[in-house]
């Protein structure tokens, strides 16, 4: 669904390539993180997928097509194919939760009856049923950026792209949400997320690709989100540092994450 | 959807920058007047032009009922003495001179002074004996009108051999230089036009950053997503450049028709619907502005 050839992606000519010779091939209907250090190159990743930058080297497929090759008028039906989730939710202030994912909708010319039927179903997929009418400021964090991953599959994207969805999100709020974009994976829909939320990515094992400097170092299946594998002898350090070597308090409170996530899938 | 879901971005659009789209507004407004004023003034000109100013230089009127010259003691030009002065243009001395030249009778004349001067109230009170008969001559070259003029002042049946160029070019001359002006002062204005279209549609831009931003995001076409902003340069434009048209033909119809054609009876003055041809070319004009600067602006802030 997503493949990297050889990718490189330099934004400054003086620093270091933000990735780096990337290599990497994610399927039709995986789940698969992006961890990381801050300036890593995870969001880079993301913006290539969406051909919001263009790779300085190397070929990215999306569906199957290298998106070098989409004209500029096409790539707008590239994005109708992918769904985004941010980190500040990027809701419209004045409209309605209802108005909010219809948007998504009205822009690409979908019908009022279309949209009608679409919007609740989704909301419903999202576990906001009933909030329908509040705006954006009457809803909590959780709540807010589940209307934005409703906004992102509601044109039923086959690729959803989250970058550190769960980044102003409390813990237990963020299992809710991980329930959701879980959820959703097992529709079929294929998604990639960026996080720092080592919780997160040690509760869902799931695929896990490291970069570092814009290189991967470590591309695991039902990973963890620091290497059970020493990989480097640098990373060692690193691991150290924010190592979770298994703690009575770090058990109970992965328990309390779980019960949060199943909470979180039931209402779906 | 899609046509209902742009046209309420425009609404909302032109709502939010209410006091830049009313200086846009008041901006192609007034640049369009100018434009219009100078198109005005060329309108003018060929109407008073009349019927043969670009097809002949000279002309010999022959006398009437009310003639007073000299050479009208004997009363109205004779036929006889007509076909003489056709016989004397036809000789070689005066031929030489003349390209080629026509004879309007009085109800010629009587029909072309009708058309000249439709938006008059005089055309009512004349009637064709008034009007002379006369000649109109083509010259081969149009300094040379002395010798026509010597030749024929002196013939029976001739009142007065004028060259109406002279009499018109030195008032054209006048109206053509406040064209250009006109139209200077409009390229300024026009370039303000712009300037300050970009601008607003800069900040309409950003003020909808949100917006586009998730538009570009859910794939809505770049159509969708710039069309709202260049639509909003547009109508404010088009709005402006049916101030201009509505400000000339009021200037036509309330100065030109009510006061100058009362002020100057014999003088034939465009009316006010000759204006309204001056209106879809402002209004294109004006569309034309707003469309290139808001193109132009899109292109560097509004990427897809
Ligand atoms: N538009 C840009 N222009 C120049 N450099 C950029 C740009 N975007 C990112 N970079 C650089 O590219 C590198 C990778 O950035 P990126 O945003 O992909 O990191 P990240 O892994 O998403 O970090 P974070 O976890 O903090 O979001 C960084 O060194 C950053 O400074
Ligand atoms: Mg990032």
């Amino acid at each position: 669904m997503i493949r990297f050839e050889n990718v490189t992606k330099v934004y400054d000519q003086k620093a270091r390539p933000a990735l780096d010779s990337i290599n990497l091939e994610i399927d039709r209907g995986e789940f698969a993180f992006l961890v990381g250090a801050s300036g890593s190159g995870k969001s880079t990743f993301l913006r290539l997928v969406l051909k919001e930058d263009r790779a300085s080297s190397g070929a990215v497929y999306v569906a199957g097509q290298n998106v070098a090759n989409i004209s500029s008028w096409r790539v707008p039906r590239l994005r109708r194919g992918i769904g985004v989730v941010f980190q500040d939710f990027r809701l419209l202030p004045q409209k309605t939760v209802f108005a909010n994912v219809a948007f998504a909708m009205q822009v690409i010319g979908k019908s009022r009856s279309v949209i009608r039927d679409t919007v609740p179903e989704v909301l419903k997929t999202v576990g906001l049923e009933g909030k329908e009418n509040r705006l954006p400021h009457e809803l909590s964090g959780g709540e807010q950026q589940r209307v934005a991953i409703a906004r992102a599959v509601v044109n039923r994207p086959g690729i959803l792209l989250a970058d550190e969805p769960t980044g102003n999100l409390d813990p237990t709020t963020s299992m809710g949400i991980m329930g959701v974009l879980d959820k959703i994976n097992q529709n079929g829909t294929t998604v990639v997320m960026a996080t720092h939320d080592d919780d997160i990515v040690n509760e869902m094992r799931k695929r896990v690709v490291e970069l570092r400097n814009g290189v991967i170092i470590r591309d695991e299946a039902k990973a963890l989100y620091t290497s059970m594998i020493p990989v480097v002898g640098a990373s060692r350090r690193l691991r150290d540092a924010s190592g979770r070597e298994p703690e009575p308090a770090a058990a109970t409170r992965s328990e309390a994450r779980a019960e949060a996530r199943a909470a979180g899938e039931a209402q779906l | 959807m899609r046509l209902q879901f742009v046209l309420a971005e425009i609404a909302s659009g032109l709502r939010r920058n209410l006091s830049m789209v009313v200086s846009v507004i008041l901006v192609t407004f007034v640049s369009l007047t100018f434009v219009g004023a100078a198109g005005m003034l060329q309108l003018q000109i060929n109407q008073m032009k009349g019927y043969w100013y670009d097809k002949v230089q000279v002309a010999i009127f022959l006398c009437s009922d009310g003639s007073t010259a000299a050479g009208c003691a004997t009363g109205p030009a004779t036929p006889e003495q007509q076909e003489n002065l056709g016989k004397l243009l036809e000789s070689p001395a005066v031929a030489q001179y003349v390209n080629d030249f026509q004879f309007e009778s009085k109800d010629d004349a009587y029909k072309h002074f009708k058309e000249q001067f439709s938006n008059s109230p005089i055309v009512d009170s004349v009637t064709p004996d008034q009007l002379p008969a006369s000649f109109r001559i083509n010259m081969k070259d149009p300094e040379k009108y002395q010798i026509i003029s010597e030749t024929f002042s002196s013939q029976a049946g001739v009142e007065t051999v004028i060259d109406q160029r002279q009499l018109l070019e030195r008032l054209f001359s006048v109206m053509n230089a406040a064209s250009l002006v006109a139209v200077s002062v409009a390229g300024v204005m026009i370039v303000c036009a712009i300037l300050l279209i970009a601008t607003t549609i800069r900040l309409s831009a950003f003020s909808r950053r949100r917006e586009t931003g998730i538009m570009r995001l859910v794939g809505a076409s770049k159509m969708v997503i710039q069309l709202p902003f260049i639509l909003e340069g547009v109508i404010a434009a088009v709005i402006g450049a049916g101030l201009a048209s509505a400000t000339l033909w009021a200037v036509a119809h309330f100065f030109l028709g009510g006061y100058l054609s009362q002020q100057y009876p014999d003088t034939a003055f465009i009316s006010a619907g000759q204006t309204l041809i001056l209106a879809p070319a402002l209004i294109g004009l004006g569309v034309l502005l707003a469309g290139v600067s808001s193109l132009l602006t899109l292109r560097r802030y509004l990427k897809v």
